[in-house]
């Protein structure tokens, strides 16, 4: 039984990466697994903060990597779910300090363990952190936001997963893409502000597994290291719900894609 | 996808639409210490652009080709200066030969301007091949052929990525799907795109004037037929999302709907 890993990735930074992370792996643990999400932004470590775990971190990644300390000893294991383990990010040392054969070990590790599923949170870029992170994926989540420069770069990233991944190198089958459209707005949609749920679809050549509305939600959720799908009430909370399940193989209808009508009221007060 | 063998490397270093820098020493007198001299000086006043800086030893202003000893000797004193030289300028026939007795690969900035189509299969061997150090790092070229007669045309299934370069050597390219902006794909014969074409396509690489390109969705950045190349910033309002091909009149490209 080995781990599913799963990389979160996106090539831009500030699309989301990390709050998707969080999400994901709380969501595949809310549905019974068992789950490590890992911090590869190495220096500049937040996946702890999101999770609301910043003041347990003892030993991290890179120890682990370097035989400093052992798994056990890193995994820090989530208030909330005790199926979920977070493996935080070293913030006093670089990208150099991972190296291929560390990440396999730690990863090899996990599945011993009986993970169910890793989820490894990327750096932005594409460089040594983002390459490590998505290299021994079976899935990536490419996170996009409804923008041109964030499309651009999330197409070179699906390239580098056909090309530069274990996967790819040994002639396997290839990585499973899936594409999640965060920070989506329909009122701006609307009035040709951003791309379009469409857009991204027929510019990217995939199809989207998950959009995520822009909310407030996932700000105070963020400052308050809870993972925004813990939130049920909240409109991003449930997409990142609707998106886990269709991760898992779910079939889901998309919502929150469209201008929420306003009632009567509103339309002659304002809403 | 197949990573690129050092073959392939070759279009990365071609200074078509000069993406390359590589310093250029025009050599105006077979004298190693001289040059040598000269060259070291130049490292030293500017180390930051000259220190390792890739050289292209340029012999055409010699009136007779030196020998192969004597270029040696040339290529060694740029060596010993602190530069790195990658390759002979492109000259005449006999540079050509040169170049190909030495193992170095002839580099020109529009090869096709210097050797129109008509000179076929042996202008398409001094090519940059094995390129020890191009300038510029790309993704690995996917899947270019082995060079040989008629192949019929490469066939590329699904898009081209941004930051992929795709290069049927020596025949056309067929693409179903889309090239997204900043990815490349570049044939020596014709290329056709069943999809949008947001990036560059250049066909005709080896400066065949005959080459076409065809488009069913155009959003191009950049089209090139033999080394002729148009650039849109914005995309003519008739073309845009339009099937186009694009042919060469004389140095002039045409675009049209189909």
């Amino acid at each position: 039984m080995t781990a599913e890993i799963i990389v979160v990735t996106s090539g831009k930074g500030g699309v989301g990466k990390t709050t998707t992370s969080a999400s994901l792996a709380t969501g595949l643990a809310m549905a019974g697994k068992k789950v490590a999400v890992i911090d590869f932004d190495v220096g500049l470590r937040n996946l702890d903060l999101i999770m609301g775990c910043e003041r347990r971190v003892v030993y991290d990644f890179v120890n682990v990597v370097h035989g400093e300390a052992t798994l056990k000893q890193a995994l820090i294991k989530d208030k909330r779910h005790d199926n979920l383990f977070v493996l935080a990010a070293s913030q006093t040392r670089d990208k150099d300090a991972l190296t291929q054969e560390g990440v396999e070990k730690v990863l090899d590790g996990l599945s011993e363990d009986g993970f169910d599923y890793v989820v490894c949170d990327s750096p932005a870029g594409i460089e040594k952190g983002a390459h490590l992170a998505m290299y021994f994926a079976d899935h990536a989540v490419v996170v996009v936001n409804p923008e041109v420069s964030s499309v651009r770069d999330s197409d070179r990233i699906l390239g580098l997963l056909a090309s530069k991944t274990r996967r790819a190198e040994k002639d396997e089958s290839p990585v499973t893409q899936h594409l999640l459209l965060t920070r989506y707005n329909p009122a701006r949609v609307a009035i040709g502000e951003m791309l379009s749920v469409k857009d991204v679809e027929e510019i990217l050549g995939i199809e989207v597994v998950g959009v995520i509305p822009e909310s407030e939600n996932v700000l105070t959720a963020s400052n308050n290291g809870i993972p925004v799908i813990v939130d049920a009430t909240s409109q991003a909370g449930q997409a990142y719900s609707d998106t886990v399940a269709r991760i898992l193989g779910e079939e889901r209808p998309l919502r929150f894609i469209d201008v929420p009508k306003k009632g009567f009221l509103q339309r002659v007060f304002g809403g | 996808m197949k990573a690129g063998s050092a073959t392939d490397v070759a279009d990365a270093c071609d200074l078509r639409f000069g993406q390359v820098g590589i310093a250029c020493v025009r050599v105006r007198r077979v004298d190693a210490a001289a040059l040598c001299d000269e060259l070291e000086r130049r490292v030293r006043a500017a180390p930051q652009m000259f220190a390792r800086a890739a050289v292209v030893l340029d012999l055409s202003h010699l009136l007779n080709l030196p020998d192969d000893g004597a270029v040696d000797a040339l290529l060694e004193a740029v060596r010993s200066a602190g530069m790195l030289p990658v390759g002979l300028a492109y000259g005449t026939s006999e540079t050509e030969a040169l170049a190909r007795r030495m193992g170095l690969p002839l580099i020109a900035k529009f090869r096709a301007a210097y050797e129109p189509a008509q000179s076929g299969p042996l202008a398409a061997e001094p090519a940059p091949r094995a390129e020890p150090a191009p300038a510029v790092q790309r993704e690995p070229i996917l899947s270019a052929p082995p060079p040989g007669s008629m192949q019929g045309a490469l066939h590329h299934a699904g898009s081209v990525r941004s930051g992929q370069q795709v290069y049927a050597r020596d025949r056309d390219l067929i693409v179903t799907g889309a090239v997204a902006n900043g990815a490349e794909v570049i044939a020596d014969g014709n290329i056709h795109i069943y999809g949008g074409l947001r990036g560059r396509a250049m066909a005709g690489a080896q400066g065949d004037g005959k080459a076409r390109i065809f488009v069913s969705d155009f959003r191009a950045e950049l089209v090139a037929i033999a080394g002729q190349y148009r650039v849109f910033e914005q995309i003519p309002r008739d073309l845009e999302g339009r099937s186009v091909q694009c042919w060469l009149e004389g140095d002039k490209l045409l675009i049209a709907r189909l």
